[in-house]
Formats: C-alpha cells, structure tokens, sequence
C-alpha cells in the first residue's frame, strides 16, 4: 500500500501537466501548446495503437492490464473521432493502471536483463546513467521522438527518487516507466507544426510527426527506429528521403496491420464488440461467429488489395475467400479441415461456386449480419449501410415522428411487403427509396447471414432498381458497388481522412489527385496509399473542420453534402 | 450394391440416439422394479443376511452411508460359497427377478413377420404396425432409468449421450436419390465421422456442420430403400455394424436392420433404427461401469443381465436354445451437415490445398 501511495505520488510528478489532459484533447489547444502553427491536431492513441505500440516496444507477450475508453467516430471514422475524445478520470485511471502493469513486467526479474540496456552499479540504489540510458532508448519509441533535456531529467529524477524511497533500483526505473507511460505525450499523437523552409507562409509537419503520420497510416504503430532516424537525420523533408522511407514501409509484412485497422475504422467493424443475435431464431451465431466473420472480411481484402495487388473494386464481386468451420455452417457451404477434435478452427481458403448467391463482402456475415437487428433482417439498415459506409454518401435521420406499426406489422409476411406498407406514409418514402433497393437485394440473407430463399413461408423477391439499375440479388448487387463510381471517391476520401485525422472541403484539389491516380493504378490500394504518404497534402495540419461526404465526381447524389458529425451506433 | 440413381444428396449428423421408450401408464402392472437401494436390501437377504442384519445395514446407510452394503454387492457373486465380482460372472448371483414390461405400445419394427400373430408384438404408437418385436424394452420397461418417452428420453440413454456426444466420433447418415422430397428409390448410408458432434453455444446440436467419413469399413453401412409420403425406410435388411463406444456398446450390431427416418420441417430428421442385437453386447456395456454404474444410474445390474437373457428372441443357440439376439429399437435424432471423404481432405492439405 505504502508503495502505492509513492508510487502515485511519482507518477504524477513525472507527468507534468496530467491535470491538463482534458485541456489537450483538442487541437486548437494544442496549437497554443506548440505556439507555432494553427490547426495542430491531438488524436488520443486508439486501443489497438496502444497495444501496438507497446508490443513494438516491449514486445508482444507484455499483458496491459486495463481496459480502453471507448473510442468515437466522427465523419465515418475512429481515426477522426480520436482527434475529438479527451481521458475521464476513469478512463485516466485506466491508462495509470496500464502503465502500472506494463512497467513492472519489463522491470520483473524475467524480462529485466533484456529490456534494460545496462546493469546498475547496485540493486538497492538509484543509478542515473543507467537509467537515462534506458530511458532515451525507450522514451524515444513511445513518444515517437526524442526526449527533451528536462523530460529526461524528470524521469531519471522519478526513478532516482522511486529508488532511493524503496530501497530498489529497478522498482524506482518502474516507477519513471509508469510515469511515461501515463503521459499524455505517450497517449496521445500530437502534430507539431512549424512553417515551411521555403518562406510561403504556409506551415507543415515537422520531422517526427511526418514519421508518426507515416507510421500510423501505414502499420497503425509508432515509427521504428528506422523511421525515427530518417526523422532525425532529415532524410524525411527530402522527396527521395522520404520516398525511400514510405517504400521500406510498404514493402514490410507490417503494411498487412495498417490496412486491416483501416477498413476495421472504415467498414466499422468495432460494431461487433455489440453484437448480438436472438439465440433462440439464431442458435448457430455466437459471439464467436461475429468475430470469425469479421476477419473473413478482413482476409478476403488483405487477399485481393495486398497478397494478390488486385483491383480494389473485386472487394465487392470476388467469389474468393476464407472460411472457418464456424462460418460454413451458417453459410451452409461444406468445410472439412484435418484439424484434431477440440483444436480450434483453422482458416481454408474457399471459393463460393458460379452458382452460390455469396459474391464480395456485402454478402459476408460482417455486412448482413452487423446490418441488420437481433431477430430479423433489415434491408434499411443494410441499404443504408451501403451509402454511408461503402459510398460515403449521406442518408437522412428519420423524423423523430416517424410511426413502426406498419413495419413491425407480421400480417406482411416479407420485408419488402412490410417496407412497402411503411413507405407508402409520405414521411418515410423519401429516404427508404434511397436505403431500400440495395437492402432488399440482400434479403436472401437473414439477420446471422444464413442463405434463404423464403420469409415466414413466402418466396423472397430480392430484384431492385438501384441507382438507376435493375439488379436482381445479391451478387449484382456487387457488381452494382464495383461499377459505381461512389466506391472509389469514398475510399480515397476515408483512406486520405484515416491517415491525416481528417479532411476539408479545401482537400478537394488532393482528392480529386488521389482519385486520379487511384484509377490510373488500376484502383490498387497500396498504390493510392503511397501517393498519400508522398504527397505534401498528407503532412499539412489536418483540418478541424468535417469532410465532404461525397466527391465531386461522384455521381448521383443522395441528400445534402452536409458532413455526417457522428455515425449511429445500432 | 446397386445406387438409386442419386441426383440429390442429403447428409445428416446424428444427434441423439438412445432406446426407443414409450412408457406409460399401467405397462408395469407388477409395479415398476425396486430403487437400487431397495435392491440391495433384498439382494442382501439373498445372500443369507437376516431381517435384524439387514435393518442394521439399512440404519447405518441412513446415518453414516452406504458403504459396507455397496462392499457386499460389489462381491455379492458366489462360487464354491467365496466372493466373485457379479458384473463379470452375473451367473454367480442369482437372478433378482426383476419384472418386465407388459404393455401393449413399443416403438420398431415387425422383425420377424409374424405380425398380429406375433404373441409377444408390439403396437407402434406412431406408425400403428402390429407385431412389433422390442424385447429389449420389454426387458427393461419397468426400470425406473430406462422409462420414459421419445421427448422424454429416459434418464439412462439422455445421461449416456450426454457422455457420448462429445468423446464419440458422430454418425453420419447420408441419403441419396433422385428426387428426396418425392416419392421414390433412396440409397441410406450410415457413416462414422472422424469429428464429434458440433454443437451450438446453447449445447443443441449445430446444423450445416462439415465432417470427414471415417474411412474404416466397419463403420460403412449402405441399404436401399423407399421414399413414401415423406418417410424414409429401409428396404434391404442387412447387417449394421458401427463402432461405438464402451460406455454403451464398443460395437453396435444389428441383424435384419428397420430403420425408418422422417424430414421435419426445421431441416432435421427423425427416426427409429431396429434389428436383433447379441444381448450380452448390450450387459458388458452396462457391466463395465461395474458398481459406479449401477449406483449411480443403471441399477441392479445383474437384474439386467437376467432381464435380458430371458427376454431374448432369435438366433437361438443351437447347443444351449438360448437365444443370442434380443430385438432392439433405437430412437435418432439427426442435423443437416455435409459428409466429407476424409481421403478428399488428406489429399488436399497434402499438395497444400
């Protein structure tokens, strides 16, 4: 308990400035910090960066011990959101605890002779050589740039004195550890800015948030220390310098952990942390099934963007995939693995036949399954899931006076029967002619994204008109998003906001730049994400104003360009 | 043997099998047969122990626990008037006399042809076929854990497959034909998968479950049969035989095989697998449990032996006349699933598919 009490004592004193958390959490605040550019964004570190980072550092059997805030999404993004969430005091005591638990399993007896670079001169006394020595190499790595003469100083200070009060040094450097790690300069990403070279008055990213923001776009962890070098050596304001960082980057098997956050931001996937399905209509989906289907998404566009560098759009029409056990059966497809009885499922690659109705992940469990409610299917949420998710386009709230009666109504035996009863109120027409037609090309899929062919007896009718085409299910639903302009401006749109925190109607111009050489590279995702880290654009400040819903280019439209502040959580 | 011509195929994963009961008022007019613990206490008296004896063993139990009667009954078999293990040599200890089933309702099939002629038949309550052989219901019909109905397993068989359904590779029955929702041919093949039962989070048995046919031959039974108005049965009644497990039966051995299987509306099916079944299969499986067993859920085991041995109906032993097979029928329960060659799979994770 004593230690305790000194401990938080410590922490707190090596913080400097913790009380300001809150305060740092938005970037015009920060601007002020930095005093030398407007506009510098703060994004509080998501979960995953977090553990990320720590595995980066530390490596990956380090336990964090504590549990995340949830994280927010604004403009169809977490990674927006991040730079508009601040630390409540639970949340903060979460992060305390965290650096509680981490620090003390990298100075335990185990793993001490590995992660600390020297020996003490004794075990029962501080040692400030060693300690600063360990505390350059580390703090370098989880502040994503080099410790300040007087940061340092602070933590050799609070380990010299952890030490001195407990009699060890090495609970003293656990100390200093916890103390950085609770810092706001650790969880949070912070943008410093400073005007350009060439005197245009206009300001940029200095080296080490350059390195961040490449980092972080492209393996979704603080920089390495390769990249930190190219930082420090300049190598990262040079176009050759920096090209030759982003191609090191895009060539490493870590590129794999970037593009998986991004469509898991993206495609919404921290949705299935909620997800549920009526056990009693839907014995086979657990909560087991909810994740399994996630990474089959997240395979089959690991599989097409990057192992095959395919065409982005084949997302949406590829019979290709993986399955698990778990999946088969709620896909009733058969799989046979050589695993032994009990061992957990493996992942097979599986090719839905010409005939099967699953083409693209629109008819993947993640997308049937995550859109729709606990004991039915939803073709609204499904449609409208589809315009915002996949087309960035914008779709109404519905009026707060809206009447259910007639699409809970089970005298109509199919969905479309009952959207149809509920459309014909003029209130609801307007936005169930722009959600419904996709959802109800869907319908052969249940709530848990089971094939079938009828509802509550009666034959499915999944034909729809969809923004101007006649489409007939499932998989020319999927052809539909592949030929539909939407789909590329949205991802460059999302992928451009991902990787800067976000983007302005002034993006316009660089959007419209990407967009170009996406097409021009046959719409391959790894090379729209290297024109984005070699751009000039991507390391300006990110705007604090929302992004434009759709591109200019991205015909029809739907509703009002007015940016989506946050997206629903159903 | 010959295939219907198979243009439709439907694979099923078992998931419940166990006697078939149907248990009901007034089919056990002598009573139904004494609780373990009743049984014992006559079991003692049958090996000589008198009344005052024998309410001391019954007091202690009471109060401190059944121990030194169990110690009795685990050796209560008697050679040359010395101590033998009873679940081994049943003929050491002498018959109990438990009582059989008298009533007139038992799900199977007429084994023997013999129909309303048959004096010891059945009525099947479900399909209402007169002469129906089910002499291993009628053995153990009056045994408190074997009583019960389809929806009502018995206490027995639904502890059995409790204990089965995760530690026993599971039974795939597949069925082919031209057309399995018309009238018609069907080839019926009962299959041992090399996986256990999947199951839903919920424990109900999981449906659309992919599983690898054990390529053991032992386990590979195939009978023509009939579609008629929706119900599966099998026409050709050969033998079955399907390795099982030793907590029921290592092996499951049927003579003149019935078997009759229904679609429900869910996807899942029903039925009801009969035959002539070596009775002595069926008491080693129960003897093996030896006292653990029997007090905790068969009962009197050598009452069970007996049961059986006088129940027995066919294949009489030409030396003894004591009949070897006991007709038997059993209750399935079956899932959806996809029947795999495990060949197919071994192949394809050997050239890396």
């Amino acid at each position: 308990m004593t230690r305790r009490v000194l401990g938080n004592g410590l922490i707190a004193a090596a913080v400097c400035g913790l009380a300001a958390l809150p305060i740092l959490s938005s970037g015009v605040a920060e601007s002020a910090v930095q005093g030398s550019a407007p506009e510098a964004l703060v994004r509080r570190l998501t979960a995953e960066q977090y553990q990320n980072i720590i595995a980066d550092v530390f490596g990956p059997t380090i336990e964090l011990g504590g549990r995340f805030e949830p994280d927010m999404r604004a403009d169809g993004l977490v990674a927006v959101g991040a730079s508009k969430v601040s630390v409540s005091p639970t949340g903060l005591e979460q992060y305390e605890t965290m650096a509680r638990t981490i620090a003390a399993q990298i100075v335990d007896e185990k793993r001490r002779g590995m992660m600390i670079p020297c020996k003490p001169a004794a075990e029962n006394a501080a040692d400030d050589a060693c300690t600063r020595q360990f505390m350059v190499q580390v703090g370098r790595l989880l502040y994503r740039r080099p410790l300040t003469g007087a940061e340092l100083d602070a933590y050799v200070g609070a380990a010299a004195l952890g030490a001195k009060l407990t009699g060890n040094y090495y609970d003293g450097v656990g100390l200093g550890l916890a103390g950085m790690l609770s810092s706001p300069k650790f969880i949070f990403r912070v943008d410093v800015t400073g005007s350009k070279p060439d005197r245009s008055g206009e300001y940029q990213l200095d080296s080490y948030s350059k390195a961040s923001h490449l980092s972080f776009f492209l393996w979704n962890s603080g920089p390495d220390a390769e990249l930190l070098d190219a930082a420090a050596s300049g190598d990262l304001t040079t176009k050759r310098g920096l090209a030759r960082q982003v191609e090191r980057m895009l060539a490493s098997r870590r590129l794999e952990a970037g593009v998986r956050a991004f469509f898991i931001d993206m495609f919404g996937f921290d949705q299935f942390s909620a997800l549920a399905k009526d056990t009693t209509l839907y014995p086979k989906f657990s909560t087991k099934s909810a994740t399994d289907a996630q990474e089959q998404t997240l395979k089959t566009i690991i599989d097409r963007v990057l192992i095959e560098r395919g065409d982005y759009r084949e997302i949406f029409t590829t019979r290709k995939t993986y399955l698990t056990q778990e999946l088969a059966a709620i896909y009733k497809v058969p799989l046979a693995t050589i695993q032994p009885n009990g061992a957990p499922d493996s992942w097979e690659a599986y090719e839905f036949a010409p005939e099967d109705p699953r083409a693209g992940i629109l008819t993947h469990a993640s997308f049937t399954a995550l859109h729709s409610h606990p004991g039915i299917s939803s073709p609204t949420l499904r449609g409208k899931a589809l315009r915002e998710v996949i087309f960035c386009q914008k779709v109404p709230a519905p009026p707060g006076n809206v009447e259910f009666d007639l699409v809970n109504n089970v005298a109509y035996k199919t969905a479309r029967d009952r959207l149809k009863a509920h459309a014909s109120e003029a209130v609801c027409a307007g936005c169930h002619k722009i959600t419904d037609p996709a959802g109800l090309a869907l319908e052969n899929f249940d709530t848990a994204g089971t094939f079938r062919t009828t509802e509550n007896g009666e034959p499915i009718d999944t034909s729809a008109v969809f923004d101007g085409k006649n489409i007939k299910g499932p998989a020319d639903l999927g052809r539909a998003a592949y030929e539909h302009p939407a789909t590329t401006s949205c991802l460059v749109n999302r992928i451009a906001a991902y990787g800067r925190g976000g983007v302005a109607r002034s993006d316009r111009p660089w959007l419209t730049e990407l967009e170009s050489a996406f097409k021009k590279s046959g719409y391959r995702l790894p090379e729209l994400m290297k024109a984005i880290a070699l751009s000039d654009q991507f390391y300006r400040p990110a705007p604090v104003q929302s992004a434009p819903e759709t591109s200019a280019s991205a015909p029809p439209r739907l509703g009002t360009v007015t940016p989506v502040s946050t997206e629903r959580r159903q | 043997m010959r295939s219907a011509a198979a243009l439709e195929t439907r694979s099923y994963v078992v998931s419940y099998f166990g006697q078939a009961a149907y248990s009901e008022e007034g089919d056990c007019p002598g009573g139904i047969n004494p609780t373990i613990e009743e049984q014992y206490l006559k079991n003692l008296a049958a090996l000589g122990y008198n009344g005052t004896e024998i309410e001391a063993f019954a007091k202690k139990a009471v109060e401190e626990g059944g121990n030194d009667i169990e110690r009795l009954m685990y050796e209560r078999g008697r050679i040359d008037g010395k101590p033998i293990n009873p679940y081994v040599y049943p003929e050491t200890v002498v018959d109990p006399k438990l009582v059989a089933l008298t009533g007139k309702y038992a799900y199977g099939f007429d084994l023997d042809g013999r129909g309303v002629d048959d004096p010891d038949g059945f009525t099947d309550p479900e399909t209402k076929e007169a002469g129906i052989d089910n002499q291993f219901f009628r053995a153990f019909g009056c045994v408190r854990p074997y009583r019960g109905s389809l929806a009502g397993r018995p206490t027995y068989w639904a502890w059995a497959w409790g204990q089965l359904q995760d530690s026993q590779p599971a039974w795939l029955i597949t069925l082919s034909g031209e057309d399995l929702d018309k009238d018609g041919e069907v080839t019926v093949t009962f299959d041992r998968a090399l996986e256990h039962l999947k199951s839903n989070s919920d424990g109900s048995p999981r449906h659309d479950v992919s599983y690898r046919i054990d390529s053991d031959p032992r386990s590979h039974n195939v009978f023509r049969g009939e579609i008629r108005d929706g119900v599966v049965n099998v026409t050709e009644h050969g033998n079955f035989r399907m390795l099982q497990n030793p907590l029921v039966a290592p092996e499951l051995n049927l003579k003149s095989t019935h078997f009759r299987f229904k679609f429900r509306r869910d996807g899942s099916a029903e039925g009801i697998l009969g035959g002539y079944q070596p009775w002595r299969e069926i008491y080693f499986a129960f003897a093996s449990g030896g006292p653990a067993f029997e007090v905790c859920i068969t009962g009197d085991i050598v009452g069970l032996y007996y049961l059986l041995k006088r129940n027995a109906d066919a294949d009489a032993n030409p030396t003894t006349g004591q009949n070897d097979d006991i007709s038997a029928s059993y209750q399935v329960e079956a899932v959806p699933a996809f029947a795999v060659p495990a060949t197919d799979i071994q192949r394809k994770a050997a050239v890396g598919g």
